[in-house]
């Protein structure tokens, strides 16, 4: 027994003591996240419920007739359907044109086209529904300006039509379908194609009796993905339809709450009823991605098969162009152009040309403070986030305590949710709490914290489920107790993914609009709302200015951080 | 008689453990004696891979006890169950496990600054380590600068630079090249000697357990099939499964002959109306008895041989070349068997040979 260093002393270790520190550190974050997302829900359920006098609370009588009341508004739910429908189609169109384009395609640049593809997405539907308005509303749009001055008649395109709104929404939200489906062109066997050829069939004949049954699943399930994303929608349809009052059910529960008196009962319903139908779309998208699919993914890491569409490629790179000019290029140079002008319009003149706009943007102290305090939440919400989500990401997928499933129920519940929805839920419900929190900072920190729950745990558990079980196993075998296998094993090997996480939820709190909306107080106002006031309280060319403010803003920021770790990752670790 | 024997190492007793409802151990019993290396040997799926987490305190079991040096790690009856961080032992694992975020240097001084020991203690444990694996020129890498056999190597003196009471090794050479794994086979046999630690080693590979072990158990379907020194598993299978999973073995049924016993041997008449002799090694003879015969021991001349007991003349249907031997498929009565002999003159297939069996060969099986 001399020659072991560490002899098994079982006597000195009573069953389960060691496990303390584990166990309450994984309830304990538990037990957080479980009171963030349960306790706005319940106060959400019960507004829903409440038919008795609505200045009283808590409520004097429950009962649903919030919810047949809302066949009141079969309009609204006309408009969202066909919005949503709309923009879905459209969205599906488009990612499935460039998924295949970039997938498997010989296109010039297709590596390129690929990273930029990601762009819309972090310009925000909102400043893209900001930019299509001074493109394309009837009167003023740049492109119907200059349609009248070529001898057109009233107007070419008008983008305050439900048409218009899907197209935006389609444009800047929808490249959740490009994502999808290119992963499921890419993950495909090339040998499933192979064998079709070599079997004699042609190349028509594979594509529709080979490539497009096996992708059909994929393109199902991002179908129902994006439809309910849609179906949550909210910037894109308050900018381009208020000014018409085309209101779809997020825009309309906006309405009820910030009308005069409030309609807070019907809101409610109206979101729990919208929670309801998401909730049966993931529930679909879950049973179709995991039962419906082919086994097409494997670990094996593929090679798609690369088409060599011959001179066909350059008229494909026209469509590539086309789309990122549509999503890109243009709503930016826009929102520049319109910033840089007295009255935006389509064509210059050198009397109209002004650096005003930032001037003012710049000295205006709500502006500076509502960015201030953006950037500062940003931080928070992304340092307490990260300890917050990885400890839930270990819990959930690594830890082996009972319930982890329940809170993986739990964690992910505020994905089904509009942001929106749940803010409402959680303005009631911390208005109550015994610590003020409405109206400070503490309460959209807390917001921000609840609603960025899945995509946190998501970013971080995608890392951490890469990470082979065996290392962490291999560092017990060594000896070392959980807190000193987290700090030396687990915590070092998870950083990039702790990095993106980190980033992720940086760059989202600082766009974050559906709840900040809600929950802003006259005091700690926020960015992107402030900009959605100075949309309809100012002028067109300050918010323009505002908004290309805030996307350099959080460009600078993202610059600065990912140099930072590359050094980080330049430095040995050891 | 036995010998007295020291006090096992490792005790596992009924060990059981089911995931969910499906039972992936039901019921495993053996020991490890000090400095003894024992391998859990099976096809995949038997159960031996979680028999061996149980023991290093990976996996919780259903039932059962273990006990280290005497002491229960884990017991059923008892409620205990201590964490595998506290059970002083250390392991191999079949991905090597080397962490990539550290140095090699950094890898073996693991469990040693764990141990929280001092600065150059460590630096010369961990050289020491490093040496008997032939890596210290390495101590300054990476990982990711390392091949399939260096990490194997980096594992395995990080599983043993801290002195741990006992080594656990789940497949550590089934990712390696076969050529490769030969030479850590020696290796590691070599270095076990040497430490003379107490092993527990787990494989499919039928040649490693063969080569590596002081004592095999080989499992089937979360249940011990059959324990034993290397050389009486192979010699003496106890079943059907074990002569077959053991290297390639032909199976001969038949009736019991109690009347034509000869000189202690067992007489058994095949549907074909042959009469073959085996031994019982002490086994009980069922009225439906089964001896397996492995296929290097059937020998085949083509002159009649010496011998006057299991001589028969048969008829080659096949032959297969493979290199360093050849394998005969032979037709005797309605049963085929195979025959694996060393590399002779091709035998042209439906020539008429002979085929002699020694009776201590032909091994009785115990009734299933």
């Amino acid at each position: 027994m001399e020659r072991h260093a560490r002899p098994v002393t079982a006597a000195t270790v009573p069953a389960g003591s060691p496990f303390a520190v584990q166990k309450f550190a994984g309830y304990g974050v538990a037990a957080v996240a479980a009171v963030l997302v349960l306790y706005p829900a319940f106060f959400l359920l019960q507004a829903a419920l409440d038919v008795g006098d609505p200045q009283t609370r808590p409520p004097t009588a429950y009962g649903l007739d919030n919810f047949s009341g809302l066949f009141q508004f079969p309009q609204i739910l006309l408009n969202t359907l066909t919005v949503s429908l709309a923009a879905t189609v459209m969205a599906l169109v488009f990612g499935f044109v460039m998924a295949w384009i970039l997938a498997r395609t010989n296109v010039p640049g297709r590596r390129t086209f690929e990273q930029l593809m990601a762009v819309p997405y972090y310009l925000t539907p909102l400043l893209g529904a900001l930019a299509w308005s001074l493109l394309g509303s009837p009167e003023s749009g740049f492109i119907n300006q200059v349609w009248r001055e070529l001898g057109g008649q009233s107007y070419l395109i008008n983008i305050n039509t439900p048409y218009g709104i899907a197209w935006v929404m389609a444009l800047f939200e929808g490249s959740v379908a490009f994502v999808m489906i290119a992963a499921v062109m890419k993950s495909m066997d090339p040998s499933l194609e192979e064998a079709s050829q070599i079997m004699g069939a042609s190349r028509v004949r594979t594509m529709l009796r080979i490539t497009l049954p096996l992708v059909v699943p994929g393109v199902l399930g991002a179908a129902i993905f994006v439809f309910a994303e849609m179906l949550g929608s909210f910037a894109v349809a308050l900018v381009l339809g208020l000014p018409n009052r085309y209101y779809v059910v997020t825009t309309a529960i906006y309405q009820l709450v910030q009308q005069y008196p409030p309609k807070i009962q019907v809101a409610a319903a109206m979101g729990v009823s919208l929670f309801a139908v998401m909730f049966v779309m993931l529930f679909l998208y879950r049973r179709v991605v995991m039962g419906g699919s082919y086994v097409t993914i494997t670990g094996k890491a593929f090679r798609p098969r690369v088409a060599d569409v011959g001179p066909l490629r350059y008229i494909l790179l026209g469509v590539c162009v086309l789309y990122l000019f549509a999503a890109v290029v243009m709503p930016l140079a826009t929102l520049l152009y319109a910033s840089v002008q007295k009255i935006a319009v389509a064509f210059p003149a050198a009397e109209n040309l002004t650096l005003d706009n930032f001037r003012t943007a710049m000295s205006m102290n709500a502006v500076r403070s509502a960015l201030g305090n953006s950037l500062l939440l940003g931080f928070c919400t992304a340092t307490i986030g990260v300890v917050l989500m990885g400890l839930l990401a270990w819990l959930i997928y690594r830890s082996r305590l009972p319930g982890s499933g329940l809170i993986e129920y739990i964690v992910m519940f505020p994905q089904a949710v509009p942001r929106l929805v749940f803010a409402f839920g959680m303005m009631w419900a911390w208005v109550v709490f015994p610590i003020p929190v409405y109206g400070t900072l503490w309460l959209l920190l807390i917001a921000y914290l609840t609603v960025f729950l899945p995509l946190g745990v998501r970013t971080i558990a995608g890392v951490m489920l890469q990470i082979d079980k065996s290392l962490d196993e291999c560092a017990q075998m060594c000896g070392a107790a959980w807190a000193f296998r987290m700090r030396t094993v687990t915590v070092p090997l998870l950083m990039p993914g702790l990095i993106a996480a980190w980033l992720l939820l940086f760059i989202a709190s600082i766009r974050e609009l559906g709840a900040s909306i809600l929950l802003m107080g006259p005091h700690s106002k926020v960015i992107t709302p402030s900009i959605v006031e100075s949309w309809f309280g100012t002028s067109s060319e300050l918010t323009a200015t505002l908004a290309l403010i805030q996307t350099l803003v959080v460009a600078i920021a993202m610059v600065v951080l990912v140099a930072l770790t590359r050094r980080v990752a330049a430095q040995p670790v050891d | 008689m036995q010998p007295l024997q020291p006090r096992p190492h490792i005790e596992v007793d009924g060990l059981e453990l089911s995931y969910g409802n499906v039972p992936a151990v039901r019921g495993v019993s053996f020991n490890v004696l000090p400095g003894e290396q024992l391998t859990l040997l099976g096809p995949s799926g038997c159960g031996k891979t979680t028999t061996l987490r149980a023991v290093a305190g990976l996996e919780k079991p259903t039932a059962g006890e273990i006990r280290i040096d005497g002491v229960p790690v884990y017991s059923s009856a008892r409620k205990i169950n201590v964490p595998a961080e506290k059970r002083g032992l250390s392991m191999v694992f079949q991905s090597y496990a080397i962490w990539p975020h550290m140095s090699v240097f950094n890898n073996v001084a693991y469990g040693l600054r764990v141990r929280r020991l001092g600065a150059t203690q460590i630096a010369e444990k961990v050289g020491h380590a490093l040496d008997l694996v032939q890596m210290r020129d390495f101590s300054g890498r990476r990982a990711s600068q390392l091949s399939g056999g260096q990490q194997q190597r980096v594992a395995l003196a990080r599983a043993f630079v801290f002195q741990p009471s006992v080594l656990l090794f789940d497949e550590p050479l089934s990712n390696l090249d076969a050529k490769l794994r030969a030479d850590m086979r020696i290796e590691l046999r070599d270095l076990q000697h040497r430490l003379g630690i107490t092993s527990l080693y787990v494989t499919h590979d039928l040649e490693e357990a063969l080569a590596m072990s002081d004592r095999i158990v080989v499992m089937r379907d979360g249940l011990v099939e059959q324990t034993g020194t290397p050389d009486e598993i192979y010699s003496l299978p106890r079943s059907a499964f074990v002569a077959d999973f053991i290297g390639a073995a032909n199976l001969i049924r038949g009736r019991h002959r109690p009347d034509l016993a000869v000189d202690d041997l067992v007489a058994i008449e095949t549907t074909d109306v042959q009469i073959i002799y085996g031994m019982a090694y002490g086994r009980t003879v069922g009225p439906e008895p089964v001896v397996s015969v492995r296929t290097v021991h059937l020998k085949i001349s083509l002159q009649p041989p010496a011998e006057t007991r299991n001589v028969w003349p048969v008829r080659v249907e096949k032959t297969v070349f493979q290199g360093d031997f050849s394998q005969l498929h032979i037709a005797w009565g309605t049963q085929r068997l195979i025959a694996r002999c060393a590399a002779m003159e091709p035998i042209a297939p439906g020539r008429e040979v002979y085929m002699v069996i020694e009776p201590r060969r032909v091994v009785l099986l115990g009734a299933e």
